[in-house]
């Protein structure tokens, strides 16, 4: 059994609820018979995945639904085996090669190389060439970048690629200028609550609140696929949706909250400690440390005045420059709140800050 | 003679090497018969002769010197390759290696009396006498008695002659001997005799070097070649004894009975004994004096010797002694009834194996021997230069255990195992040394069973281990079982006394002030003391204060453990330590040198960085604006990128620098009196619980693959890490736990039932369960597996709004999933089986739920879409015939109400017959009688 997410996820470009414009956009390209790479950018849970999927379906029919999920097993030229999981189906085939970290390049020229050299053999097929989806674009490493871009304009007679990232600005420029680019902007508010009344229509309940949509949608901060789990587990916790409804929050944003908070109540050596070990925590849980000093500083800017704000989020990306450069997370964290400790103490008593840069 | 043996020719050679007793010996036992005897022997040499004499030269050299050994009379005189000098050809190295491996040990010779000048004239008079032969050598007069061909009738054989010059030369001795005894008469020869037992420096005729250890004889051979022999310097020593009576029965020859000169003889060999017993040692003392260190020349030898904590040596004796009763057996005399308690069945103590720990330089492994020594055991030590893998447990530690006494010594071995804790295997792998060794001495002896006798022995002899770190990881098993004796740094006093001592010893004038800082500087360790000692003296006799300070300058430097770098870091020198190291203030101040220095022999700076971080939030001192805090986050930072940068780069010459990093913290964080430093441990349990969740996640992330694969790819999204950890994890854990109360799945309300119904589809696809355990207290509990409600426990609290779930309500989900999950497999095999559906069937039951919530079953749907054919029509029948039957014959899986949609649904689309057959004795289930209809 699926989640909603899937289960109501559309199938067909005609289904989509929301980027009329790009919808068409697909759909005449699609049927124009002349298909470009592509590469689909936008932030998480805008329904990068779900459109292509769409496209897919308006290129090749219903054949593309007929998925098949295996294990393919690579082997490094350092004689490492690597796992990664492919699904396919006749007409494309789908990869995600940040699973395997440093090799993805192995990954991308075995996977690419094989696809590429085997012709549709399916006579009925609309097209002859196959498509390659490759997840995680932005993730991909620079060698496995480079090993893409030429192999995308050797074998472009039997294979389209599309990409699919978060942004753009991690991926090489060549790779960029040899795909259409597709931009998925995140649902507005009222997008995403005409989607969840969507998933509520296909209930037994029929039908959700709208303040209850509203709330959600507000919560998701633009992120459908998460409304959606909002919703279902709303649904789960309250089953008829009444009473007073708390939207969940995922328990690590809370915590990040709670830790946001405990850093503007006291600034001493003490809280720092705990300080700490709450960090500690959130490591534990495998949040990315980058993931927590944006949750805080975003909470933490919410609440200081505007006056220091500049300066929190100055800090902020010095140290998350730090974070994703240095192999200790806690250190750099720390490093962090200790410092908007200190902006925070000098703002609040108002000493002097010039011992500081 | 012939009991002498081998007739090979060096058995005359033996003889005639032979003491002098032994040559006095021959001619009173057998006198006339004598000449029978020698020419026997002689025919013996004679017949030998080709192969000796062959034309291999070193044959006759190398065979001699077993020969000689093998007699009886042991006195292997020989010639040495000095002997043989001019005629290279005979030479070989045996002969020396002989001489060492004699029983006598010293090297022994010819009679220098037979000078080789001499020599000729001599041998021919006697041979004269005997024969007409004019023969240089005995033998071969020897040989001319008896009518054989002589050496000098034959050309080869003078050749060979030649070679054999030695012996020849040997044989000579032996004859002239005789010939002496024989014709005593004959003034040379009693003189030669005579001079030869006087003294050696009287037989110095000739250019021979007269020296009492080594002197040479030097004979010339029968065709000219001048050949050395050494002398025996223990012959001189025991001819005082023997010269006064052996002179006068040459003349008499046979006036000694037999029984005198044995018994003389035997006194020689004592003496000789002794003195060979004596003399080495004095000689090598002396020798090794200026060779050997002091360490190992001032090693106490006995038990009051020792220095250091009385009672620990008095403990560890009195642990070694607790061992007599097994080992020694029952001394009478002495109270034991209060240890008897301690004893095992083989009056064992307790614990088997004493455990030794300190700095060092204590004198740990002196203490182990001289305690053992002094109780009468014989060391079997086993080091860190010796190969310790489990197998030495078998092959070299056991038998030495349990046979001791019959390798070496009579004394009952007491094994040492020094350095332990650098042993190799660790305790983790089962056949680490140290797991091994615990085996070994936990093994029980089992009486009863006979037959394996070889693992039933146990093992009675005392262990002592010795290591520095007495929690080093590999010991962590060997604690429980030994019995630990903790070293600790002796009172200054004791050790500057016997310091004292010693260089009054050795004649050095010192400053008391000189040593009390050097001990300090030791910080106790006398072997490092003994050194520095040692070492000053080969430069002058006086031992300043100054010079012991240049001395140990970088001594003890690094006392390298962390938590003690670490308390450098954050406190100042102590003013005793300071005074040790001798540091004016201005020295003090100048710390980046020593503490980077300290840093950088630690060799894991990046624990020192996670110490340094995690203590000196720690410190009282107070920091209003944080500006401490700052700066030492900022090294820390610039730690972490310049260590994570080197490496990624490789370039490890940037080693050296990253010290200076960490040591702000000195200047910092400093204080006197802060609280201690303690094990970073905080990182290390972030880490440990990392890795456990990520485990959880990698579980949690192939359930959700999994269920793509059988959904048709339906969840495959949210196994991208990010996804997981940040929007998965949190919901899934509010998605599976409704607020469902306990009730009997029969009577649930329809609403409940739909989110039960609901809850179990989820949680089967993606593979989650909950698993009946015991909690400690005993209480039964369903836990979730994979756990992933820890991604929504933090700090050991449930998030808030997710209801707990109380046990019933887990129970009645749990046996719902069980139903569901054979319900599943069952399909999944039909599925197998009909390979054409596989698709069809993946694909659509991801879509069912669209058309009724709740009704996700598969297999009514499954019924649906499947055109009969009749053969796999069957298959599915006997499924559903199988799953009722497996469920306590309730008549399906899910619950009551949802079969009745099922229920109404199927009759209208079955087209086949169902057919129910019971299977006696197939099923564990309570047999119930069902009607037929239940299943339809």
């Amino acid at each position: 059994m699926s989640l909603w997410v899937d289960q109501y996820r559309p199938k067909t470009l005609s289904d989509l609820h929301y980027h009329e414009g790009l919808s068409d956009r697909l759909r005449s390209l699609a049927s124009s018979g002349d298909f470009p790479h592509m590469l689909f950018y936008g932030p998480s849970g805008a329904g990068k995945k779900t459109r292509i999927a769409c496209t897919l379906r308006e290129l090749f029919g219903k054949g593309v639904e007929k998925l098949k999920i295996d294990q393919r097993v690579f082997m490094t030229p350092s004689r490492r085996k690597l796992d990664v999981n492919i699904v396919q189906s006749n007409f494309h085939i789908e990869i995600t090669p940040s699973e395997v970290g440093m090799y993805d390049r192995v990954v991308i020229q075995e996977i690419l190389k094989e696809i590429a050299q085997t012709q549709q053999v399916d006579i009925n097929a609309r097209h002859r060439f196959k498509v390659v989806i490759i997840n995680e674009a932005d993730t991909l490493s620079r060698d496995a970048q480079a090993a893409l871009r030429r192999t995308m304009e050797k074998y472009m007679s039997n294979m389209r690629i599309i990409l699919c990232a978060n942004s753009t600005s991690k991926l090489i420029a060549p790779i960029k200028s040899r795909c259409l680019l597709m931009r998925v902007a995140a649902p507005s508010e009222d997008e995403i609550v005409k989607a969840l009344q969507f998933v509520a229509s296909k209930q037994p309940f029929r039908s959700i609140e709208d303040e209850v949509a509203r709330d959600i949608a507000r919560d998701s901060n633009g992120n459908l696929r998460k409304a959606i789990l909002v919703f279902e587990a709303l649904k789960m916790q309250t089953p008829d949706l009444t009473g007073p409804l708390t939207i969940a929050k995922p328990d690590w944003e809370t915590y990040c909250h709670k830790v946001a908070d405990m850093i503007l109540q006291e600034q001493s050596p003490q809280r720092v400690m705990e300080v700490r070990s709450k960090l500690y925590e959130l490591l534990t849980h495998c949040i990315p440390p980058t993931v927590i000093l944006k949750t805080i500083t975003d909470r933490l800017v919410s609440q200081v005045d505007e006056s220091l704000r500049a300066d929190i989020i100055h800090w902020a990306a010095l140290y998350e420059v730090r974070l994703r450069i240095g192999n200790k997370k806690i250190f750099h964290l720390e490093a962090w709140v200790v410092k908007v400790m200190a902006l925070y103490k000098h703002f609040f008593f108002g000493i002097d800050m010039d011992g500081f840069d | 003679m012939e009991s002498f043996g081998e007739p090979t020719l060096l058995m005359p050679t033996s003889l005639s090497l032979g003491d002098t007793s032994m040559e006095i010996d021959k001619p009173t036992s057998l006198l006339s018969g004598m000449e029978d005897a020698v020419s026997e022997q002689d025919s013996g040499f004679g017949s030998a002769d080709p192969t000796l004499l062959g034309d291999m030269p070193s044959a006759p050299i190398s065979k001699p010197a077993p020969m000689s050994e093998d007699s009886g009379f042991g006195r292997p005189t020989l010639l040495e390759d000095s002997l043989l000098g001019d005629t290279p050809s005979v030479q070989s190295p045996k002969p020396k290696s002989t001489l060492e491996d004699s029983g006598f040990g010293r090297p022994t010779l010819l009679e220098d009396s037979f000078q080789p000048m001499d020599l000729l004239p001599t041998n021919t008079t006697a041979s004269s006498s005997r024969g007409p032969s004019p023969t240089p050598t005995q033998s071969e007069s020897t040989f001319s008695e008896f009518g054989r061909p002589t050496l000098l009738e034959e050309p080869s054989q003078t050749d060979s002659t030649q070679s054999q010059g030695p012996f020849a030369f040997r044989i000579l001795d032996v004859s002239v001997s005789y010939r002496g005894l024989l014709n005593s008469e004959l003034p040379d020869v009693a003189d030669i005799f005579r001079s030869h037992k006087s003294t050696a420096n009287s037989n110095v005729s000739g250019p021979r070097p007269v020296a009492i250890q080594r002197s040479m004889v030097k004979a010339t051979t029968f065709d000219g070649k001048t050949v050395y022999f050494r002398k025996k310097p223990k012959h001189i020593e025991s001819t005082p004894r023997a010269a006064p009576s052996r002179p006068e029965k040459v003349g008499t020859l046979l006036s000694t009975p037999i029984h005198r000169l044995m018994e003389s003889l035997s006194r020689d060999t004592a003496a000789r004994l002794n003195i060979s017993d004596s003399l080495p040692q004095a000689s090598t003392s002396t020798a090794e004096t200026e060779n050997t260190l002091w360490v190992d020349r001032y090693r106490p030898q006995r038990f009051i010797e020792l220095v250091g904590d009385d009672r620990v040596h008095r403990e560890v004796m009195a642990w070694v002694k607790e061992w007599d009763w097994c080992v020694f057996g029952n001394r009478k005399g002495k109270k034991r009834s209060r240890e008897d308690d301690n004893l095992d069945e083989w009056k064992r103590p307790k614990e088997k194996i004493l455990l030794i720990s300190g700095p060092p330089g204590l004198g740990k492994t002196t203490l182990a021997h001289v305690v053992a020594t002094h109780a009468g055991y014989g060391v079997f030590e086993i080091n860190a230069s010796d190969s310790r893998s489990a197998q030495i447990v078998d092959e070299r530690i056991r038998p030495a255990l349990e046979s001791g006494s019959m390798i070496g010594s009579k004394k009952p071995t007491l094994l040492v195992i020094d350095e332990i804790d650098g042993a190799t295997g660790g305790t983790d792998t089962s056949g680490g040394f140290i797991h091994k060794l615990v085996q070994l001495i936990q093994e029980k002896p089992r009486r009863k069973g006979r037959k394996e006798p070889k693992t039933t022995l146990p093992i009675l002899r005392p262990i002592i281990c010795i290591c520095n770190d007495l929690y080093a990881s590999s010991l962590a098993k060997l604690r429980p079982h030994a019995r630990i004796i903790r070293m600790s740094r002796p009172n200054d006093i004791h050790v500057i006394k016997r310091l004292r001592t010693i260089c009054d010893d050795e004649g050095m004038k010192v400053e008391s002030r000189a040593l009390s800082t050097l001990v300090g500087m030791a910080q106790g360790d006398m072997r490092g003391c003994l050194n520095t000692l040692q070492m000053i003296k080969s430069k002058c006799k006086d031992v300043t204060e100054n010079m012991v300070r240049k001395a140990t300058a970088g001594m003890k430097e690094g006392d390298t453990s962390q938590i003690s770098i670490l308390n450098d870091l954050f406190t100042p020198l102590s003013k005793k330590r300071l005074k040790e190291l001798g540091l004016t203030e201005e020295q003090e101040a100048r710390y980046v040198g020593r503490l980077s220095r300290t840093i950088e022999s630690s060799g894991a700076m990046d624990r020192i960085a996670i110490g340094c971080f995690e203590h000196y939030t720690n410190l009282r001192r107070h920091d209003g604006n944080f500006s401490r805090y700052l700066k030492a986050n900022e090294w820390l930072s610039s730690y972490d990128l310049m260590s994570g940068e080197m490496r990624t780069e490789r370039e490890y010459s940037a080693l050296q620098y990253l010290s200076y990093m960490l040591v702000p913290f000195y200047p910092l964080f400093q204080e006197r009196g802060g609280p201690r430093v303690e094990r970073p441990k905080v990182d290390w349990e972030h880490f440990t619980q990392t890795k456990t969740n990520e485990e959880i996640y990698s579980t949690l992330a192939k359930g959700l693959r999994n269920a793509a694969t059988r959904l048709g790819g339906d969840y495959r999204h949210f196994a991208s890490d990010n996804l997981l950890h940040l929007e998965f994890a949190p919901f899934i854990n509010r998605i599976i736990s409704p607020p469902l109360r306990p009730v009997n799945s029969q009577v649930i309300k329809p609403e409940e039932k739909i989110l039960l119904t609901r809850l179990v589809d989820i949680m089967v696809s993606l593979e989650l369960r909950f698993v009946l355990e015991k909690t400690e207290e005993g209480q039964n509990m369903f836990r979730l597996e994979p756990p992933v409600d820890v991604f929504v426990t933090y700090d050991g609290k449930r998030a808030a709004d997710i209801a707990v779930s109380r046990f019933a309500v887990r129970q009645l989900v749990a046996n719902e999933i069980d139903a569901k999950w054979i319900n599943q497999q069952a399909v999944e095999m039909t599925t197998a089986n009909g390979k054409s559906k596989n698709s069809f069937f993946g694909h659509n039951s991801g879509r069912n739920g669209d058309q009724v919530i709740g009704d996700g079953k598969l297999m009514p749907n499954n019924k649906d879409l499947a055109p009969p054919p009749n053969k796999r029509a069957r298959k599915e029948e006997d499924m559903v015939d199988k799953v009722p039957t497996d469920f306590f014959g309730r008549p399906i899986l899910n619950a009551g109400s949802s079969t009745k949609p099922a229920s109404k649904k199927t009759p209208t689309v079955k087209p086949y017959r169902v057919s129910y057959k019971f299977n006696e004795g197939n099923s564990a289930a309570v047999r119930k009688p069902v009607k037929v209809s239940a299943f339809l």
